[in-house]
């Protein structure tokens, strides 16, 4: 395990040094600092009375804070789930590829690494690093909400984890694409692929009547049936932060079925990588 | 391990999440929060509701002075709703309309109406013997106009004798006006089969069949027609609006009635029960304030009634909203009807025991 995380950390310190990853990290601040001089929020006994961005009124109904903010919270939510994910893809894609090519591969293979401990290094470090990105804007902003009118709500960071859990079966997927060839845009294509499936996967059931009864549903239904269903994590997350408590036993099944496809695609990528000599 | 275990155990556990994601697509009821629509203005079946009551034909008013009587009239004067019309306004009073039938077949009236027949099944029937008027079916609204109360509906089998408690004796009054006395200094008005109501003084009744029948102006302070829609409606003067609320710790009530001229109300309850309340004055700047007061008041009223666990209070609380601007400020609140459901209970099962 002490190996695996020193994989982890050691892709992060390679993060670091990543233009792409640092220009993320920067737009990410720019826009926490745009909402921290630029949203005003006037609260009057626990009641939002007005709402100014860059001075310009954006609603004078007047609300308990809690609930008037729940539209806020609830498009950050679906923001940090969409475009955490979305965004992990395209910065992540590089990784993988990178840890496989030549000279790099041998190298660390001559250490007393095992291979499956490569992949789940890597695999843990990539998800450090979207769920830290994740985290810092969700939890960015729950906190500059927080001092500018005393309402905490978590619904951003339990986005931020959602979107983690939704990244961390994209990315299974990416780094089994990786080990099979080596190339960032393959796996940026299968990590887009698996995004967009597995958001139609959360609306299946209500896709499937299009396809005409017979071999051609069947396909539908049998290629998304596995597939994690990542427009449902976004809809937990976005209910919550509208003041909606989650249903437990559909989010256990949710991230039952994303953590099982997780590992299959992580054993994919094992049993790939055990098959190449280098 | 072997080669080939790594891709049998990738088959298996991604059987493993088909299997169990499957289980997750089957989930029917997914806890959402309710929308409430609010009754802000007349929408399409209020406004044919309207053109089908508007029966009355009132007789043109006289022309301005200076312009001959027999000049050409630009337009015959709009039909009007004569429950409208009838309504004997007093200048202080509120004045208020429930569309009775309306809210006798909305989700809750059904069930209020089950809880009711539950504790006493011949309560209805027994009325309609009674009196000669389902209450049921043939009430369509009533309106408080201060003392008086004004009923429209079906009444040709009015028992007015089972009703007055005593030998029925009218004097007409008007074209089509009938005003009986009853017991206890009770006066009910009849103007035709659908028009009732009762005072307890004959003056408001009078003034409110010559409003139908043409002999006094219809009051302005009244309910227009365009006004007339959610299940519940009316206005409010301010001054009566301070009384109605009694006073309170923020003063809210004694400045409601300083700033308002007029409050308007209009509820909706055929499945949740929504409230608008639209406060009219001419200090746009004092009713800002109020608005800021009463926003931040509905706010601490909900986190208190969150810690204490006043749910019903909280729920109701949930969606409120003041909006300042326009001509005055606008007070929204709701209930959804799973929320009142709840507190009912279930009273049509908690039959109680007959005597023997």
């Amino acid at each position: 395990m002490t190996r695996t995380l020193d994989i982890a950390r050691d892709l992060l310190r390679e993060a670091r040094s990543r233009r792409w990853v640092l220009v993320l990290f920067s737009a990410e601040t720019l826009l926490l600092l745009a909402a921290t001089f630029g949203l005003q929020l006037d609260v009057v006994d626990g009641a939002l009375a007005a709402t100014r961005l860059f001075g310009g009124t954006m609603g004078r109904t007047i609300q308990a804070a809690d609930v008037a903010l729940r539209p806020l919270f609830e498009f950050v939510a679906y923001a940090v789930f969409y475009a955490g994910t979305a965004l992990g893809v395209l910065a992540c894609a590089d990784f993988a590829p990178a840890l496989l090519a030549p000279g790099r591969i041998e190298h660390l293979l001559s250490l007393p690494v095992r291979r499956a401990e490569l992949v789940l290094g890597t695999f843990l470090g990539v998800l450090a690093l979207v769920l830290g990105g994740a985290l810092y804007g969700g939890l960015g902003l729950t906190l500059i909400v927080w001092a500018k009118t005393g309402v905490f709500g978590w619904a951003p960071v339990l986005a931020a984890l959602l979107s983690a859990a939704a990244f961390a079966s994209i990315y299974a997927a990416m780094m089994a694409a990786a080990t099979a060839v080596r190339s960032a845009a393959l796996s940026a294509a299968v990590g887009a692929l698996v995004f967009v499936a597995g958001i139609v996967a959360g609306f299946r059931r209500s896709l499937a009547p299009m396809f005409s009864p017979g071999p051609s549903r069947a396909v539908f239904l049998g290629l998304t049936a596995p597939l994690p269903r990542l427009s449902e994590l976004a809809r937990v997350a976005g209910r919550a932060a509208g003041g909606v408590p989650p249903d437990a036993v559909q989010l256990a099944i949710q991230l039952g079925g994303a953590a099982l496809f997780t590992a299959a695609a992580l054993m994919v990528a094992v049993a790939l990588l055990e098959r190449r000599d280098f | 391990m072997r080669r080939w275990h790594g891709w049998l155990i990738a088959a298996i556990l991604l059987g493993a999440a088909a299997l169990l994601l499957s289980l997750g697509d089957g989930e029917p009821a997914r806890t959402t929060r309710p929308e409430v629509d609010f009754p802000v203005w007349m929408r399409e079946p209020e406004r044919q509701r309207a053109a089908q009551r508007a029966t009355l034909v009132l007789p043109a008013p006289p022309p301005p002075a200076g312009v001959p009587a027999d000049a050409t009239p630009a337009e015959p004067p709009p039909r009007r709703d004569p429950f409208l019309v009838a309504l004997p306004v007093e200048p202080d009073a509120p004045l208020i309309v429930m569309e009775a039938n309306a809210l006798r077949h909305s989700r809750l009236g059904e069930r209020f109406v089950a809880c009711m027949q539950q504790r006493d099944p011949d309560l209805f029937a027994r009325l309609e013997r009674e009196t000669g008027i389902d209450p049921l079916k043939d009430v369509d609204r009533v309106g408080m106009a201060g003392e008086a109360v004004v009923l429209s509906g079906f009444f040709d089998r009015a028992r007015w004798d089972s009703i007055l408690e005593r030998e029925p004796h009218f004097d007409a009054y008007g074209t089509s006006g009938r005003i009986y006395r009853g017991t206890n200094q009770r006066f009910i008005g009849t103007w035709g089969d659908h028009i009732i109501v009762v005072a307890s003084d004959a003056a408001p009744i009078q003034r409110a069949i010559d409003q139908l029948e043409g002999r006094a102006p219809v009051p302005e302070t009244g309910i227009p027609e365009d006004m007339a829609y959610g299940e519940l409606y009316g206005v409010v003067p301010g001054a009566a609006a301070g009384k109605l609320l009694g006073a309170d710790s923020r003063g809210i009530s004694d400045r409601l009635a300083a700033l308002a001229d007029r409050i308007e109300l209009h509820v909706d309850a055929m499945q949740d029960v929504a409230a608008v309340v639209r406060v009219q004055g001419p200090d746009q700047a004092g009713l800002d304030d109020l608005a800021r007061t009463m926003g931040a008041a509905l706010a601490v009223a909900r986190v208190e009634a969150e810690a204490t666990g006043d749910r019903a209070t909280a729920d109701l609380l949930e969606f409120a909203t003041v909006d300042p601007g326009g001509q005055g400020l606008s007070l929204k609140v709701a209930v959804p009807a799973a929320r009142l459901e709840a507190l009912l209970g279930d009273c049509e099962r908690r039959r109680p025991a007959r005597p023997p």
